[in-house]
């Protein structure tokens, strides 16, 4: 069943379509919400954008912007691993670095070389971090992500398992709370998990191609010089700031330009505010 | 400190030694490594000094048992390990008056504002203020910035784009935090009624900016 559900994700992932960086990041930026919230903070999606977009180039996002940006580099990274990534990664996730978690690079591995179906490694990745680590769930997600992609040879991963930690796949028969990792059905729950995430991310992939096709046709009319910044970020990057610059793109020139391409309705508004806009696919 | 590391060429390995003989040499490098480091000392800058097959927790683990019955220890904290006289001596060395400026000297009201940021982070000053429900200076955020235990974060979406405020490793070092989660725990904090995640409604006037206060 997942294997299905996963099919049309696979043709995306292999046609690399110009807009697969913007779909990417969108996906990790659900990914990093429901991270936001196991971590127990409040940050929604918009707090998390903002975190992002509005701070100095190579300034700290904080806590946060922290977590986003480890999903971030999931959708952009390779799914080889090595012991320094795994760490680096649990900073980034405000997880304390010990050493027995450092062997999740070596079950990582073997998982990846054992004959067992991707959903199945990944859920026993989760299981493994968790039985290691309660506190360190977050990071055994991230791992299910880069192993699944690895199992199915993506290039690139897609992050998808994460978004569907608080969804109603995990509860369990009769109410008794959440199915958590190395409980009875868990490995079945990851399974659904994966359906669900898999047509989520197949949807938004949908209209984002809608959006990046509109965007194509508008391009054209566009007559800003260096337009072609601010085009290329668009179809990479989750969100833009409205007020983005670039050598060859002043931030005036950027402003226009997106208040162009909304009048061509080639982009939305994100932020939902009158000022500090951030606009995306 | 990398740098110079780099520089310097040390025999890591001391091959010409019989194993014991080496092992004591590691562990006495080690130990002069966290000796010497006023900042927790992680086991890449550790690996630096000692050989390929060095065991570095058994090492750290020697240390800690060797320090049993003396009035400081070897504490993992902020991912690295660092000498720390035991807390129960917090009160006669304070008392001494020897080492009066643990981390910093942080008055009361700059100690609760660092802590608001930790929890609330990242967080403008303007928040802070209205968590406080007066205005905190600009020189309280100052004095702990210079300190090393506040950075800028993102710009707030509001008017003026103030900048936000996000602790550093630092701060965690100096209040023997390893990561933010470890701040005293929220949800019992959010409980007992003393904390809410939810930053209050803008029913606070801003209050007029004086020019010198604290």
């Amino acid at each position: 069943m997942a294997g299905g559900a996963l099919y049309p994700l696979d043709q995306i992932v292999r046609a690399e379509p110009d807009w697969a960086g913007a779909w990417r990041q969108r996906l990790a930026l659900k990914c990093a919400s429901a991270a936001v919230r196991l971590a127990g903070r409040s940050e929604d999606e918009a707090g998390l954008r903002d975190a992002w977009l509005l701070r100095k180039p190579g300034d700290d996002p904080g806590p946060a912007g922290q977590i986003l940006s480890a999903w971030k580099r999931l959708g952009s990274r390779s799914t080889a691993l090595d012991a320094e990534a795994l760490q680096v990664t649990a900073g980034m996730l405000g997880i304390k670095w010990d050493e027995p978690l450092a062997t999740l690079a070596q079950t990582f591995d073997d998982l990846g070389l054992s004959g067992s179906a991707a959903p199945f490694a990944a859920a026993a990745i989760i299981r493994e971090t968790h039985t290691i680590r309660p506190d360190a769930e977050a990071l055994g997600w991230w791992l299910a992500d880069l192993l699944l992609a690895q199992k199915l040879r993506w290039p690139v991963p897609v992050p998808l398992l994460m978004s569907q930690r608080f969804s109603s796949v995990f509860r369990a028969d009769g109410g008794r709370g959440r199915i958590r990792p190395g409980e009875e059905g868990f490995d079945r729950a990851i399974c659904l998990a994966l359906v669900h995430a898999a047509t989520e991310a197949g949807r938004l992939a949908a209209e984002i191609a809608r959006r990046a096709e509109r965007l194509t046709f508008v391009t054209p009319k566009l007559r800003a010089k260096g337009a072609e910044d601010g085009l290329r970020l668009l179809l990479t990057e989750d969100a833009v700031s409205g007020s983005l610059q670039t050598p060859n793109l002043s931030r005036f020139a950027s402003r226009r330009l997106f208040e162009r391409l909304q009048q061509l309705e080639a982009v939305r508004e994100l932020s939902g505010r009158p000022t500090f806009r951030i606009y995306g696919l | 400190m990398a740098k110079r590391a780099r520089q310097i060429v040390i025999d890591k390995e001391l091959l010409h030694l019989t194993q014991e003989e080496r092992h004591r040499r590691w562990a006495a490098r080690v130990e002069a490594v966290i000796f010497a480091s006023s900042e927790p000392v992680t086991r890449k800058v550790l690996e630096r000094v000692v050989g390929e097959d060095c065991d570095i927790d058994a090492i750290i683990e020697e240390i800690r048992e060797a320090l049993g019955g003396r009035p400081y220890e070897l504490v993992e904290v902020a991912g690295g390990w660092q000498h720390r006289t035991r807390p129960e001596f917090a009160d006669v060395i304070h008392a001494s008056g020897a080492a009066n400026a643990p981390p910093a000297e942080l008055t009361d009201h700059q100690a609760l504002v660092l802590m608001t940021i930790g929890y609330f982070q990242p967080v403008t000053r303007a928040e802070i203020s209205k968590i406080f429900g007066r205005e905190v200076s600009r020189d309280t955020i100052a004095t702990l910035r210079q300190l090393g235990f506040l950075a800028s974060g993102p710009r707030s979406p509001t008017p003026g784009a103030p900048y936000t405020y996000i602790t550093t490793p630092a701060f965690l070092t100096a209040f023997g935090f390893d990561t933010l989660r470890d701040l005293p725990d929220t949800e019992m904090l959010e409980d007992a009624g003393l904390l809410s995640r939810t930053l209050p409604v803008d029913d606070f006037v801003e209050p007029e900016l004086e020019d010198d206060e604290d």
